[in-house]
């Protein structure tokens, strides 16, 4: 079926399965802010683009993520109507979230590097 | 060949396969369970619907117009399973394991209270009922718009179903709205369930206990302080129920009485006597409006709450309103101040009293005639007037308790506030009588009170030796009533005699004498200021024979205008428009309009 940790990660515990689920949600918050920092987009648009790189496996994950980001005031959104179907989401970067996207993408950029050098050093 | 339904996802229609609305339908109630307490648990149901919706559409043409098993299988399979991307939710809002929804194909959707807001008349609250009972919503209406009459009981539980039930939003709550059939008695059902439940682990807990082996005692208290967690939360949930639907009748019970006291003040408020105190006595009109305002709020908010409360603990609905509950206590609050504000403004314009001596100038004599004016023109207008008229004939018994009533009269368009007078006799230090006049009233100040004494208005009038005390003070409307007093005050000095008139039985109050006779027992005679105090002249063998007295009939004073007072030692007729009246002092006759009242000495004392 759909879960993907356990039949990508045979050997993977039920603990292990989660950090690195974890670890996608962490990630999955930066990328949503990237993708939104370019274009505002409903989350169709939001989750095709996830698709390509893999880091959403199901659908349902970005819905609880999205309104917690909107209700911390990172995003804002504005409904449209659509021609094929009930009125989209468009959700769109706040100044806030603006900000804060800066500041994760700069951790991230660290987090990786660092990461990174101690892989490299033990192997 | 199968069949359809049609179904409203996010506004979009679509034909469904029966077996795949079941299966869609118990997957929207499963997400709906994970997210529903979570903050903007709706806001996340409705843009899954919507992405549902759009897959759906995706899927469907105008070939292909029905969703299909398969259709659904792939919303499921793109969405995830609920447990999968909800499950992080439960960390923000920890619950017990058990009450985590699992999505289990076979278990019916749960039936829960809704509005319905697709088949509203006013918010969906009668169509939501029809809809949890399955009865015909018509039924739940008429019973409503019945419930009007009774003091419109029904606007008010409306309104707090209004806010207690949850809207149905998003198609998950509107599934669950239907959900599975029940009847009428699916509460007692559950009741029933929930009570064999419990049953069943006390069984089991003390089957463990028998067979227990109590070597370990660290295991065996682990399964006490279970049992014990255990037995509260099944007793809990049972008894919630059962609380619920006692805070329901008494609420519902509060709130009739509540209604129809409101009703009754209001009716009251059309009773012109009754608007003319509340002007006395407030400062304003509005503070008695806000006050009745502030009283609506500070039972009313309670009363509405445990509706509230009843109603969701018997039909256990979960939803919790946190504003709901902020507002209503903010509102009983204001309704608190208000109250407190109004009690607080209204009872400093009584906090001191004020207290003015004006001396008569009076003509002296050796012995003076007190008579008691009874300012007929004034008392023929008060709206009591048969009540004094039934203290006439009483007055033997008690008579201070006129001076404590207050009624409200008018002459012509004026009205006034009307108030007893009482007397007191001392004795005087110089050679001379002197009459004062004690005005009492209460106010915001010693200042302001004394202000509104003054202004009381209440005369004495000398004719030769007789001095006429007016029975009744008045005061404006426009001074309000603030426990206003009027004591007249009469200094004899020594060797100088006062006669005390039938008619002042009850006017006299606490004045001391030698004999200690009582102040009724004191009018009537002659009294001479001694060294000692007041001494009765023609009191002597009173107490064995008072008919003794009629050999010393004393001086008759003039009477009042309109009474045919035929004074005797120790009695009077009196023959006026309410009849025939014969006052003794062993007994009274009465005969007027109500028939013939006789009175003895013997039957007051009872």
């Amino acid at each position: 079926m759909i879960n993907s940790e356990n039949t990508s990660n045979p050997s993977g515990s039920n603990e292990r399965a989660g950090a690195q689920t974890q670890m996608r949600k962490g990630v999955l918050e930066l990328c949503i802010l990237s993708i939104l920092s370019k274009k505002d987009a409903y989350p169709t648009e939001i989750i095709e683009k996830l698709k390509d790189t893999k880091l959403v496996v199901v659908e349902g994950t970005l819905y609880p993520l999205l309104t917690r980001l909107k209700n911390t005031g990172l995003l804002a959104y504005r409904w449209e109507e659509s021609t094929s179907g009930p009125p989209r989401k468009y959700y769109k970067l706040t100044e806030i979230g603006l900000q804060y996207l800066k500041e994760l993408q700069l951790s991230w950029l660290e987090l990786v590097d660092a990461v990174n050098k101690t892989i490299e050093k033990n192997n | 060949m199968n069949k359809t339904v049609t179904i409203n996802i996010s506004g979009i229609i679509f034909h469904i396969e029966e077996e795949a609305f079941d299966k869609l339908s118990k997957y929207l109630a499963t997400i709906k369970g994970y997210f529903n307490r979570t903050e903007g648990g709706n806001e996340i149901m409705s843009d899954i619907e919507a992405r549902i919706a759009e897959m759906l559409q995706g899927r469907t043409s105008a070939v292909k117009q029905v969703v299909l098993m398969a259709d659904v299988d792939f919303v499921m399979e793109t969405m995830g399973r609920p447990e999968e991307f909800a499950g992080d939710q439960t960390h923000e809002n920890p619950r017990s394991e058990s009450e985590i929804p699992s999505f289990d194909i076979n278990e019916p959707v749960k039936k829960r209270m809704f509005r319905d807001p697709d088949h509203k008349a006013v918010a969906g609250v009668c169509s939501g009922i029809a809809a949890y009972f399955d009865v015909d919503v018509v039924w739940i209406r008429l019973a409503m718009f019945l419930l009007i009459f009774f003091g419109g009981v029904s606007l008010w539980i409306y309104f707090i179903l209004w806010i207690v039930i949850p809207e149905a939003k998003t198609t998950a709550d509107k599934l669950a709205m239907r959900g599975e059939r029940i009847d009428i008695n699916n509460i007692s059902k559950t009741v029933k369930e929930e009570a064999e439940q419990l049953k069943k682990r006390m069984e089991k807990y003390g089957n463990d206990f028998k067979n227990k082996d109590f070597s370990q005692p660290r295991n065996f208290f682990d399964k006490v302080v279970e049992f014990i967690k255990e037995f509260f939360l099944m007793f809990g949930k049972l008894f919630a129920r059962i609380i619920g639907f006692i805070l329901l009748a008494f609420g519902v019970l509060f709130m009739f009485v509540f209604i129809s006291s409101i009703f009754g003040f209001s009716l009251i408020g059309t009773n012109s006597e009754f608007n003319d105190w509340v002007n006395l006595f407030f400062l304003e009109r509005s503070h008695y409006t806000l006050g009745i305002f502030g009283m609506t709020l500070f039972f009313g908010i309670p009363i509405l709450m445990m509706i509230y409360g009843g109603v969701k603990l018997l039909f256990r609905i979960v939803y919790t309103n946190r504003w709901l509950n902020l507002s209503a206590g903010m509102i009983w609050l204001i309704g608190f101040i208000v109250v407190l504000f109004v009690a607080i403004t209204t009872g400093k314009d009584f906090g001191n009293e004020g207290k003015i001596k004006e001396q008569v100038q009076i003509i002296q004599h050796d012995t003076l005639y007190i008579t008691l004016n009874k300012n007929k023109e004034l008392t023929a207008h008060t709206s009591s007037n048969e009540d004094s008229d039934e203290d006439d004939y009483r007055y033997g018994s008690m008579k201070s308790r006129r001076n404590n009533d207050y009624v409200i009269g008018n002459t012509g368009k004026k009205k006034f506030i009307i108030g007893y007078a009482s007397l007191n006799i001392v004795p005087s230090l110089t050679d001379n009588f002197e009459v004062y006049i004690i005005k009492k009233a209460r106010g915001e100040d010693k200042r302001s009170a004394s202000e509104r004494a003054k202004l009381i208005d209440y005369k004495i009038i000398q004719k030769d030796s007789v001095l006429s005390l007016d029975e009744l003070f008045t005061v404006s409307p426009d001074e309000k009533f603030r426990v206003q007093e009027v004591r007249v005050l009469i200094k004899v000095p020594r060797g100088k005699v006062i006669h005390l008139d039938k008619s002042l039985e009850s006017f006299i109050s606490d004045v001391e004498n030698v004999t200690n006779t009582y102040d009724g027992d004191m009018a009537n005679r002659r009294w001479i200021m001694t060294k000692l105090g007041l001494e009765c002249i023609d009191c002597e063998g009173l107490e064995t024979d008072p008919h003794n007295l009629l050999l010393s009939p004393p001086p008759s004073p003039p009477l009042p205008p309109g009474n045919v007072n035929e004074n005797s030692n120790d009695g009077n007729v009196q023959i006026d428009k309410n009849g025939i009246h014969i006052n003794s002092k062993d007994a009274n006759v009465k005969i007027g309009k109500d028939g013939i009242h006789i009175d003895t000495k013997e039957n007051n004392k009872d």
